[in-house]
C-alpha cells in the first residue's frame, strides 16, 4: 500500500509554508466551519473522531478538550507540545517545516473548542529552521486576520528533554526551571498559570483540520476503529530509506520497514525494532507483523509512543545499545525525583560494568531490581523511559548479557556497530548551531 | 466560618475521621501511623512529591502514590509500608537510592544524631548497600555565606532550601543548577546567600548538607542541651532553643510557636549569640578613680559605691532604660529608684501605647487577612523581621498588601490588619487611632500592630509604671544618671545627657560603650543569660530562661542588694519579682504559668497602671517636592551584631534608597552617586532606585546617615568619591 498523505497532503506539490498556497488547497476553511459551531458541538465532533494523542500517551484529543473547565473564570490555554526530543522521533519537525498552517489552523479550531484566546506553541530549542518557518507562518496568518480574538505565541525551549513532559513544559513556559509537577491537579483543571490548559502534540493538532474537512464520521472510518486516521512514522536506524512515512494506523510494521523504508540496509539481518522512540520496549523480528496502532502494540507489551521506529540490525550489541539509551535518560533526568535522578546513573554504571567485563551474574538481577525500583515510583515517565527499553533488552536478549559476563567483556570484540541508531548523548549540542543568530 | 466536612479514611486498617482535604501524611499521623518524608514540609507551600519516601498504596489506584501530595477523600483506603508489600518495596527502593551517593559520614557530620536521614535509615533502611561503584563527589564544604556551609555530597536534593528561598523568604537566591545526578544546590551566580532569614535553611535541611558554620564540630547530640527560651533581639520574641554545651551557647534554633514565628527566625537571632563571648565583654565592675580612669573593683565595692552615688542624688536621679530589660529587672530597678529613692523620672526609647490593646491579634492572623495595610517607611524586615514573613505569606495567601488606609480595598475587606513600621507612630497610638477610624475593634480577624524599636519596651514600661503611683516632680538638674543596658549606652543623646549629669552609673555588657563617661560601670547580662519575662509586639507575655550562667553578677542580684540598703524589699529571684508585677499588671498570673509557648492573654486590669499619654509626633512633614530622609536602624546592627564576625557581610551597604519619581526628577539612576544634605552638612552615597518607595521619602541605614535626617536636599553628585 502506498503512503496516504493527510497531514502532509499537498506538501510535495506546493510550498504550503505560504498562506496563499495553503488557502489554495482549501486551507483555513476548517476554522470557519468550526467557528460556525458552538464549542460543545465542536467538542462532540472531535470526540466522535477518536483522534488519539500522537505525542505518545494516545489519550483521545476530544475527550481531553471536554475535561477543560470552560466555566472557570480564569483564561483557558491551549498549549502545543512541539518539544519533540525523543530519540528517533522527527515527525513534528516535518509538519512544522512543511505544513505550518495546518498546525496553526488546528490550533485555532482547538482554541475555539475550549474557548481559549491564548495558544502557546512550545518548540524544541534546537529546531531553529522549523521555528523560523512556523513563526513566519504565524505572523502571516495573524496579519491576514485569520486569528480573530485568538493569539498564538511560539516559544522556544532551551535544550531540555524533560520539557517535553507536559507539566515540565508548563513550568518552563512560566519561566521556571523545567521540572514536572505532581499530578493531580491535572492540566485541564490547573495547568498554565494555574488555569485550565489543554496540551496536545503537534501531529494531533495538525490532524484537527482534517477532521473538520471530511467530518468526524468519515475520519473515524479510516485507520482502525480504535485508532482512526493516519500517523506520520519516523523510521531511523539500519534501514535502506530512513525517513517519515504517513500511513493509516493499523498498517503492519513489516510493511513499513520492508516496503516503505526499503528493508534492512546492505542485506543484513533485522535484530530488533524499538517502535515508539527510544523509550519503549523493543520487539524481536518475529513480532513485526503487528499492526501499527495503539492497542495492537500495547497488546504485545510495548507502546505506540511517538510513532518512531528505530530499526536495529544484527551488528548491534544490545548492551552497548542499552548504555547509549540509558546515558541519554540519565543525562536528561531533571533531577527532581530521587529514583530517576539516582537510578538512571546507577543503571549506566551497572551496564558499563557488564560491557567492560567487571560485572557478575548478580549484577543482571541488580539491573532488573534497580529498574523495578524506578518503575511506578517516579514523578513523571522519564525514569520509566530509561527502564522500559533496557528491561526489554535484558529479557529478550538475555543470552547476550550473560555472554558479556561469561566472556569477561563484550563478545562482539569491537565488531558491534551502533551506526545510525540513536546519537550518543555527548553529541547533544546544548547550543545548537545558529542559536547565536537569534540572540 | 463553616466547619469543614469530615471524611473517613482508612490507614493501615485503622479508620480515622479528618476534615476533607487534610494531607495524607497528617491523616496517617491522626491514625497513629508514621509516613516518612524528606521533601514534604507544609510550611514551604504545596507539596512537590520529589523525594518519593512517602510512597503508599491507595485502593483503586494501580500505581503507588506519594502520601504527601494526596489529600483525604471520603472512603479512601491507604496502605503504608507497614501493611503493603508494594509500598514497602517502593520505600526501601527509594531509601536505597537516597543513600546511593550519600557519603554516610555520620561520625564526622554535625547533623549526626539529629538527622532525619539517619533516623529514617535506621528505622526503614536496608542494613547494607548494593551500590559498589564510585559515589558522586563534589568539592566540599562550600561556604555559601560566612554563616552557612554546603556539603553537596550529603545533599539528597529535597529542594526544601530552594523552596524556602523562593516561596517563604522570597529572596530567590538559592537555586538548583544542572540536571539529573549532577544537580546541585547553589546560590544565584555563586554570590553569598544574604538576607534576613538565610539560616532557616540549615534547620530545614533534613541531612547534613546545609549547616551553620558556627556549629561546625562544636558538639554532638549527647553532649548538648537545648534550653527553650525567647529571642531578645527584636520585639517579635521568636521562640527559640539555645543549644548549650558545657556552659556555652553553641547554636540557636527555632522553636516553632505557630502564632508568633511559625518556626522561622532571623539571622540576627540565630547567629548573633557569639556576642556572649565578645572580647570586650565586661565581667567585673569598673569604677572611675580620679586621674587613673576606670579601675576594676569587687562587687562589694561596686555596690557600696553605687549606694553612695544613689544616696547623694536622692530625688535627682534620672533613669534611661533600653527596653531590653526583662519585666522583672525593670520592676526591680523601678522599685529601688522610685520607692527607695523617690526618683520617678525615667526615659524609655519610646512610649508604648496601651491604646493598641483593643486591636490585639496573634501575628499569625496576618496570614488570614484579606487586606494588610503596611504603614510607615521603615522596612518591616529591619524592625521585626518575622512580621515581614507573615506579610509575605498573607500576600501569597491572596491578601492585598497596601500602604494606605484609604486604599479602595480596605472598606471592601472583611479582615483588615494594620502594621505600623515607623518611624514615629507615638508608640502605636497613631495606628490605634487609624484602626478606630476604620472600625476594626471587635471585628473578627481585624487588628493592628505597632512595631516598636525595642524588644521589651512594653514590658519595661508596664513594670516601671506599675511599681508606684507617685509621679514625683520633674528633675531640674540631674544628680545621677542611671543608664540601663547597651542600647541606651550606645545612644548619642544619652551620652549628651550624661555630660549634664553630675555622676553616671552605666549597666552595659561591653566596656567600649561607656568607658569614656561612666563613673561606675556595672557589667550587664544578655537575654540568653536571664530568667524572666518579655512582652512582645503582640502584647504577648513570654518566658525567658537562663540558658547559661552570666560571667558576672545578675542584675537582679545587685539591685536586690542595693534595695536592701534603702529599706526596699526586692527579691533576687525573677519568680518573686514577677509575682509582684503580675499582681498589678498581669492578673496575678504565676511565673510558672507563663508557658513554654505562651498564649496571647488579655489583661483587662493592665490599662489603669500603664495608662500614659504619648508625646506628640515630632515629625517634619515633607511638602510637595521635598524629600524626607528616613534613617532607619537596620536589622543587622547593634552591639551584638557588631561583635559577631560572621555577620559583618550582612550589614547594610552605604546606599541611598530613593523613589522612582524622585529619582527621575533628579536624573538619578541606580548606581549613580547623590549628595544628601541638610543644615549645611552633606554626604555622598550611591543611589538605589526603589520602586516601592513613596515619592518624598528617601531611606538610608542609620549608620550611613552621618546624623542626617528630616527634610534633605538630594542632588546628583558632581564628583564620585574614590
Amino acid at each position: 500500500m502506498a503512503e496516504r498523505r493527510v497531514l502532509l497532503a499537498g506538501a510535495d506539490e506546493r510550498d504550503l509554508t505560504q498562506l496563499a498556497e495553503y488557502r489554495a488547497i482549501g486551507g483555513y476553511q476548517g476554522v470557519e466551519k468550526a467557528r460556525a459551531m458552538t464549542p460543545d458541538e465542536l467538542i462532540a465532533e472531535l470526540e466522535k473522531a477518536i483522534l488519539r494523542g500522537r505525542g505518545g500517551a494516545g489519550f483521545p484529543m476530544g475527550r481531553k478538550a471536554s475535561l477543560i473547565d470552560r466555566k472557570s473564570a480564569k483564561p483557558k490555554y491551549l498549549v502545543v507540545n512541539a518539544d519533540e526530543s525523543e530519540p528517533g522521533a522527527f515527525k513534528d519537525r516535518e509538519v512544522m517545516a512543511k505544513v505550518p498552517h495546518r498546525l496553526i489552523e488546528g490550533c485555532l479550531i482547538a482554541a475555539h473548542a475550549i474557548e481559549s484566546r491564548n495558544v502557546f506553541i512550545y518548540i524544541r530549542g534546537e529546531y531553529l529552521t522549523e521555528y523560523e518557518i512556523l513563526a513566519g507562518a504565524v505572523a502571516e496568518a495573524r496579519e491576514a486576520g485569520i486569528f480573530g480574538d485568538v493569539d498564538i505565541t511560539v516559544h522556544r525551549g532551551a535544550g531540555a528533554y524533560i520539557c517535553g513532559e507536559e507539566t515540565a513544559l508548563l513550568e518552563s513556559l512560566e519561566g521556571k526551571r523545567g521540572q514536572p509537577r505532581p499530578r493531580p491537579p491535572f492540566p485541564p483543571i490547573q495547568g498554565l498559570y494555574m488555569a485550565p490548559t489543554q496540551i496536545n502534540n503537534v501531529c494531533t493538532i495538525a490532524t484537527v483540520p482534517v477532521i473538520l474537512e471530511i467530518g468526524a464520521e468519515e475520519f473515524a472510518k479510516t485507520g482502525v476503529p480504535s485508532s482512526p486516521g493516519t500517523a506520520i512514522f519516523s523510521v531511523s536506524g539500519n534501514v535502506a530509506r530512513p525517513g517519515n512515512y504517513e500511513l493509516d494506523l493499523g498498517t503492519p510494521m513489516r510493511e513499513l520497514i520492508y516496503e516503505h523504508a526499503g528493508g534492512i540496509a546492505d542485506g543484513r539481518e533485522l535484530k530488533a525494532v524499538i517502535p515508539g522512540g527510544s523509550s519503549v520496549p523493543a520487539l524481536t523480528p518475529d513480532q513485526i507483523d503487528v499492526p501499527l496502532d495503539y492497542d495492537s502494540l500495547g497488546a504485545i507489551g510495548t507502546f505506540f509512543g511517538a510513532a518512531s521506529l528505530i530499526v536495529v540490525d544484527d551488528r548491534c550489541c544490545m548492551v552497548q545499545l542499552a548504555i547509549r539509551s540509558t546515558k541519554f535518560y540519565a543525562h536528561e533526568s531533571c533531577g527532581k525525583c530521587t529514583p530517576c535522578r539516582v537510578g538512571t546513573r546507577w543503571m549506566v554504571q551497572i551496564l558499563e560494568s557488564i560491557e567492560n567485563g567487571t560485572a557478575s551474574h548478580a549484577d543482571l538481577e541488580l539491573l532488573d531490581s534497580v529498574g523495578d525500583n524506578i518503575l511506578g515510583k517516579v514523578l513523571c515517565a522519564l525514569g520509566e523511559f530509561a527502564v522500559y527499553p533496557v528491561s526489554s533488552y535484558l529479557h529478550k536478549w538475555r543470552d547476550e548479557f550473560v555472554a558479556h559476563i561469561e566472556h569477561g567483556g563484550c563478545p562482539f570484540e569491537g565488531s558491534s556497530s551502533l551506526e545510525g541508531i540513536l546519537a550518543p548523548s555527548d553529541q547533544h549540542a546544548h547550543t545548537p548551531a545558529g542559536q547565536e543568530a537569534l540572540v | 466560618m463553616s466547619t469543614p466536612e469530615l471524611v473517613r479514611v482508612t490507614i493501615d486498617e485503622r479508620d480515622v475521621h479528618v476534615p476533607k482535604g487534610t494531607g495524607i501524611v497528617e491523616t496517617a499521623l491522626a491514625a497513629g501511623v508514621e509516613i516518612p518524608v524528606f521533601c514534604y514540609e507544609p510550611r514551604l507551600g504545596a507539596p512537590i512529591g520529589a523525594c518519593r519516601m512517602c510512597l503508599v498504596e491507595v485502593e483503586g489506584t494501580p500505581k503507588l502514590q506519594t502520601g504527601c501530595t494526596l489529600t483525604a477523600q471520603d472512603g479512601m483506603v491507604v496502605k503504608t509500608a507497614r501493611t503493603s508489600e508494594r509500598a514497602a518495596q517502593g520505600q526501601n527502593g527509594t531509601l536505597e537510592f537516597i543513600l546511593v551517593n550519600h557519603p554516610l559520614d555520620c561520625p564526622v557530620c554535625d547533623k549526626g544524631g539529629e538527622c532525619p536521614l539517619q533516623d529514617l535509615t535506621f528505622r526503614y533502611g536496608p542494613g547494607n548497600t548494593r551500590m559498589s561503584f564510585e559515589k558522586l563527589t563534589f568539592e566540599k564544604p562550600i561556604p555559601i555565606s560566612p554563616t552557612i556551609s554546603l556539603d553537596r555530597e550529603r545533599c539528597i536534593l529535597c529542594y526544601r532550601c530552594t523552596r524556602f528561598s523562593e516561596g517563604v523568604s522570597e529572596d530567590g537566591q538559592l537555586v538548583a543548577a544542572n540536571r539529573g545526578a549532577m544537580s546541585v544546590i547553589t546560590t544565584f551566580e555563586d554570590l553569598p546567600y544574604t538576607g534576613a532569614f538565610t539560616g532557616n535553611v540549615t534547620e530545614l535541611c533534613p541531612v547534613g548538607a546545609l549547616l551553620p558554620t558556627q556549629y561546625r564540630f562544636e558538639g554532638r547530640p549527647w553532649e548538648i542541651v537545648d534550653v527553650p527560651t525567647v529571642c531578645g533581639l527584636c520585639p517579635v520574641g521568636c521562640n527559640i532553643n539555645a543549644t548549650v554545651r558545657e556552659g556555652k551557647v553553641k547554636r540557636i534554633l527555632s522553636r516553632n510557636h505557630f502564632e508568633v514565628d511559625e518556626g522561622w527566625i532571623c539571622d540576627k537571632g540565630r547567629f548573633a549569640f557569639t556576642h556572649l563571648r565578645a572580647e570586650d565583654r565586661l565581667t567585673q565592675p569598673l569604677q572611675r578613680v580620679r586621674r587613673h580612669g576606670l579601675e576594676a573593683v569587687s562587687w562589694e565595692q561596686a555596690v557600696d559605691e553605687a549606694a553612695r552615688l544613689l544616696r547623694e542624688a536622692r530625688g535627682r536621679i534620672v533613669t534611661v532604660l533600653s527596653g531590653s530589660e526583662t519585666v522583672e529587672q525593670a520592676y526591680a530597678l523601678a522599685k529601688l529608684l522610685r520607692v527607695g529613692l523617690d526618683s520617678h523620672q525615667a526615659m524609655l526609647p519610646e512610649e508604648i501605647s496601651g491604646a493598641l490593646d483593643a486591636y490585639r491579634l496573634p501575628l499569625s492572623a496576618i496570614r488570614e487577612a484579606d487586606v494588610v495595610v503596611v504603614l510607615g517607611d521603615v522596612p518591616v524586615v529591619e524592625r521585626a523581621p518575622v512580621v515581614d514573613l507573615w506579610i509575605k505569606s498573607a500576600r501569597r495567601n491572596g491578601a492585598k498588601v497596601v500602604d494606605d488606609t484609604n486604599d479602595p480595598a480596605v472598606p471592601e475587606a472583611e479582615r483588615v490588619v494594620l502594621v505600623w513600621s515607623g518611624p514615629g507612630g507615638r508608640g502605636g497610638a497613631t495606628v490605634a487611632k487609624l484602626a478606630e477610624k476604620l472600625g476594626l475593634a471587635g471585628r473578627d480577624g481585624c487588628g493592628a500592630f505597632y512595631l516598636p524599636e525595642t524588644p521589651n519596651g512594653r514590658g519595661v514600661a508596664d513594670a516601671w509604671a506599675a511599681c508606684c503611683d507617685d509621679e514625683g516632680e520633674a528633675v531640674q538638674s540631674i544628680g545621677l544618671l542611671v543608664v540601663s543596658g547597651d542600647e541606651a549606652a550606645a545612644d548619642e543623646n544619652v551620652r549628651a545627657l550624661a555630660e549634664q549629669a553630675e555622676t553616671t552609673i552605666v549597666v552595659s555588657m561591653y566596656g567600649g560603650l561607656a568607658a569614656g563617661w561612666a563613673d561606675l560601670l556595672l557589667p550587664g547580662t544578655s537575654y540568653l543569660e536571664r530568667d524572666g519575662t518579655f512582652v512582645n509586639l503582640e502584647g504577648r507575655l513570654q518566658r525567658l530562661r537562663r540558658t547559661v550562667e552570666p560571667p558576672c553578677l545578675d542584675e537582679l542580684d545587685w539591685i536586690s542588694q542595693l534595695a536592701a540598703r534603702f529599706d526596699v524589699g526586692v527579691a533576687p529571684y525573677p519568680a518573686a519579682v514577677f509575682a509582684e508585677v503580675s499582681e498589678r499588671v498581669y492578673g496575678g498570673l504565676a511565673f510558672g504559668d507563663v508557658g513554654e509557648r505562651a498564649p496571647l492573654r488579655f489583661y483587662p486590669d493592665a490599662q489603669e497602671h500603664v495608662g500614659r499619654e504619648s508625646l506628640p509626633e515630632p515629625q517634619q512633614k515633607a511638602r510637595r517636592g521635598e524629600i524626607r530622609l528616613v534613617a532607619y536602624k537596620p536589622l543587622f546592627s547593634g552591639a551584638a551584631v557588631e561583635r559577631t564576625a560572621e555577620l559583618q557581610f550582612q550589614r547594610p551597604q552605604p546606599e541611598l534608597e530613593i523613589s522612582a519619581g524622585d529619582a527621575r526628577r533628579r536624573k538619578l539612576a541606580s548606581g549613580d552617586f547623590a549628595t544628601v544634605g541638610s543644615n549645611g552638612s552633606a554626604i555622598t552615597l550611591p543611589v538605589r532606585v526603589n520602586r516601592r518607595l513613596r515619592d518624598g521619602i528617601a531611606r538610608v541605614a542609620l549608620e550611613h546617615a552621618s546624623g542626617l535626617g528630616g527634610i534633605v536636599e538630594i542632588a546628583k553628585a558632581e564628583e564620585v568619591p574614590a
